[in-house]
């Protein structure tokens, strides 16, 4: 990385690396990203979670005013290469952290942002994600779920798909339709749904989709007289579908300044691969490797010019990030998955006891939704084509 | 070398593009490259004059701008943007960085100034009739007596080797391969343009029969000097290829968003729209590889063995898509030769071509990863 950030932000750098030489401990290096965590492992994660908290490393995006710290793009960038030089994860409230606090942020009253927003930071709420439905995937806004307003509550009916970290969640954000005779886009309220209330359910039902993977990531989500206050609804009602916009917008956004290391990790795995199978000389094989390469290294190529942009006071432009960023990776390692199972061959037809799956199965099968989930590779085209090309939309059924 | 600022750079990006808006639009382009015309001496000179872009890598000492290659690959996005049948390829992309390699304080000192005020028209000649780009089929053999050296051979593909006043020929001589300065004029130098599919990109047999040359640099040295001057050309013929790309999708979106059938605009169906948008998501990534490789060259020398045949590779093929789909969603008139997007087609393919493929170079690159 050659781009000078300026005194401010090696000021920052030099807090954070103090910081970690103080506090990274082994049981911190030794935490994994695990979907079902043992409690052993929970606990570990509470431990390392607490100090951060502590220290005021979650939600560091958040501006301050809301309990997080305001970083800038560039400074977020530092932090995250500042712990992974540590060998210690970065905590993250999840979806609440990403989606649901950033909304609250743009749409929330003063008192819905006093009572969620700390919430998220302390980890007592987590959220899972109620966007999708049978009949409403690419084509949200048709979205079918009911929410009837009742006294100061509204009552809300339906089913929900795709809904992931439901397994952990105690809140979900809901889209629900509260006014069936608006327009499709309006109608629609942003909804708080309590998965419990008083520790009791509240006619959430998750059932588990097992996907190809064998796994079981997601549920579909039965809403059956689910009930939350209308203190819970942000944007105010009918006015979902522009908080919905905001969450999709932060989905996408991704960290386009740090994937890459990632990436290239992934990427030198398989070239080790490939010697390991004998066959790193095949110019065949070569191609593919250099092929992919390339596209992480286009991958840091954009990371610094973003960075370069920010660090000279610019608005990075659409195209440097968003919808662009996210068909290029999505895409680029679907393909990666591809080529590491031709290289594997026959290893690749067998899976383990329990359907279990080697790495590169599991890469080329979980690539499969990347292309998918937060808009399809379809949906992020006609995002760039109309919004940073400036192409006419595709005409609305009346 | 210092580099200048991200604005600084767009400014000079925004003269650029107004100079040769104004100077040579596609309309004048098309005129001298049908009629086959010399090159444009005074435009050449204007370019210089006017904007400085021929000594933007040059040091001030030597007549030039001091800034530095992030500011040469801004020149050469633009022409190659609007196709410009400048040399500014063979003169800075080849020559320059040849001179630079040689080490030959001499030489630069003659021959930078004159770069810088846009007298110059340079190139490096080392490719034989083969057309292999590792200048195996080169024949040129030198016969050194003292300071005098005569050069016999013939050499091919020479960029804007037909117009250079300078020639820098790699020639085979007692020890190795060393490289030699020829007038582009003097006794014995026959030479031919071929004809080229690309109509804005000039190439040159040169025949050299016992022609007078003056080793530049050290001898047998040519081959590391090649080398060096060649990632510097992959790098700046990346950034051409991005601006041809970039036009590419311009045209494509504006001929979209105006052209109607089926009572609307084919800029609102989904099978165009995607084809522009796969457009610019490859354009993005080009334009980032290729701004970290003029940077590289600059400041990381050591990455630059890296991205050089990266960018060349990955431009190539985005180029070559951008000018393949700007044709399809142009439709019939994109396969009249009155349209323009013929120009930038032939001119992506034979640039995908130049200096070896999209396959060569990722070979290089899986070598110089040591995979």
């Amino acid at each position: 990385m050659t781009v000078d950030l300026g005194p401010r932000t090696a000021a920052f750098r030099d807090e954070v690396r103090q910081w970690l030489d103080a506090n990274a401990n082994d049981e911190a290096r030794s935490l994994r990203e695990e979907r079902r965590p043992s409690p052993e492992q929970a606990a570990a994660h509470k431990r390392w979670a607490d100090r951060l908290l502590e220290a005021k490393l979650i939600c560091v995006a958040w501006p301050e005013e809301f309990g997080g710290r305001g970083l800038t793009g560039i400074e977020l960038a530092v932090l995250n290469e500042e712990f992974a030089r540590a060998g210690v994860p970065r905590v993250t409230r999840g979806m609440g952290e990403g989606l649901v606090g950033p909304s609250i942020i743009a749409h929330g009253t003063d008192e819905q942002k006093a009572t969620f927003l700390p919430r998220i930071i302390s980890g007592d709420d987590t959220y899972c994600q109620g966007f999708s439905e049978p009949n409403a995937g690419s084509d949200l806004a048709s979205l079918r779920t009911r929410g009837v307003v009742e006294n100061d509550e509204v009552i809300v009916n339906g089913q929900k798909l795709w809904t992931s970290g439901y397994w952990a969640a105690n809140m979900m954000f809901c889209l629900c339709r509260t006014d069936p005779d608006a327009p499709p886009h309006r109608g629609i309220s942003y909804v708080l749904i309590p998965i419990q209330v008083d520790g009791r359910p509240n006619g959430v039902e998750f059932r588990p989709i097992k996907q190809i993977t064998g796994q079981s990531h997601f549920a579909e989500t039965f809403l059956t007289d689910a009930r939350a206050p209308l203190f819970n609804v942000i944007g105010g009602l009918g006015n979902g579908w522009r908080v919905a916009m905001t969450t999709l917008g932060n989905e996408r956004g991704g960290n386009a300044t740090t994937q890459y290391v990632a990436f290239e990790r992934e990427f030198w795995s398989l070239v080790e691969l490939a010697r390991e199978t004998g066959q790193i000389d095949d110019p065949r094989v070569r191609d593919q490797l250099a092929w992919a390469y390339t596209h992480v290294e286009l991958m840091r190529c954009q990371g610094e010019r973003l960075l370069r942009a920010l660090a000279a006071g610019k608005t990075p432009s659409g195209a440097m990030g968003g919808s662009v960023n996210k068909v290029f990776w999505s895409e680029y390692q679907r393909r990666l998955g591809e080529i590491a199972m031709n290289l594997q061959g026959a290893a690749s037809l067998l899976v383990g006891p329990d359907y279990k799956l080697d790495r590169w199965q599991s890469t080329f099968l979980t690539t499969r939704s990347h292309t998918i989930w937060g808009g399809t590779a379809e949906i992020q085209r006609n995002i760039i084509s109309e919004r940073i090309l400036g192409m006419p939309r595709e005409p609305v059924r009346k | 070398m210092t580099t200048t600022s991200l604005d600084a750079r767009e400014e000079l990006r925004a003269s650029l593009r107004e100079f040769l808006t104004d100077k040579a639009p596609l309309s004048v382009v098309r005129q001298q490259v049908e009629l086959t015309q010399p090159l444009d001496r005074k435009l050449w000179e204007t370019l210089a004059g006017d904007i400085g872009a021929q000594g933007l890598a040059i040091p001030e000492t030597l007549g030039g701008a001091g800034a530095g290659w992030a500011e040469v690959a801004i020149a050469l996005e633009e022409t190659g943007r609007a196709l410009t049948p400048l040399p500014l390829l063979a003169t800075l992309g080849l020559a320059f960085p040849a001179l630079l390699a040689a080490d030959d304080s001499d030489a630069q000192s003659e021959l930078l100034p004159r770069i810088a005020s846009g007298d110059l028209v340079a190139t490096v000649a080392w490719v034989g009739d083969d057309g292999a780009w590792d200048g195996s089929g080169n024949t040129v053999r030198a016969h050194v007596d003292g300071s005098d050296s005569r050069l016999s051979g013939r050499v091919s593909y020479v960029i804007d080797g037909d117009t250079a006043d300078l020639l820098l020929v790699v020639a085979v001589d007692g020890d190795g391969t060393s490289l030699f300065a020829v007038a582009g004029d003097a006794d014995g130098v026959t030479r031919t343009p071929m004809p080229t599919l690309d109509l804005t990109r000039r190439l040159a047999t040169i025949d050299l029969d016992g022609v007078s040359g003056r080793r530049i640099g050290r001898p047998g040295t040519a081959d590391a000097i090649v080398s060096f001057a060649l990632d510097h050309a992959r790098v700046l013929l990346a950034a051409e290829m991005l601006g041809g790309a970039q036009a590419c999708l311009d045209m494509s979106v504006n001929y979209a968003n105006s052209r109607e059938q089926f009572g609307r605009p084919i800029g609102s169906f989904q099978a165009v729209k995607h084809k522009c948008a796969e457009t610019l998501v490859q354009v993005e990534a080009a334009r980032g590889g290729v701004e970290a490789a003029a940077l590289a060259l600059d400041e990381e020398p050591d990455r630059v063995k890296i991205l050089a045949p990266m960018v060349k590779a990955y431009a190539g093929e985005a180029f070559f898509r951008a000018a393949g789909e700007n044709i399809q969603i142009h439709g019939g008139i994109g396969f009249t030769w009155e349209h323009d997007a013929h120009l930038y087609f032939k001119r992506a393919k034979s640039s995908d071509l130049l200096l070896g493929d999209a396959a060569h170079h990722r070979a290089a690159l899986a070598d110089r990863l040591a995979l």
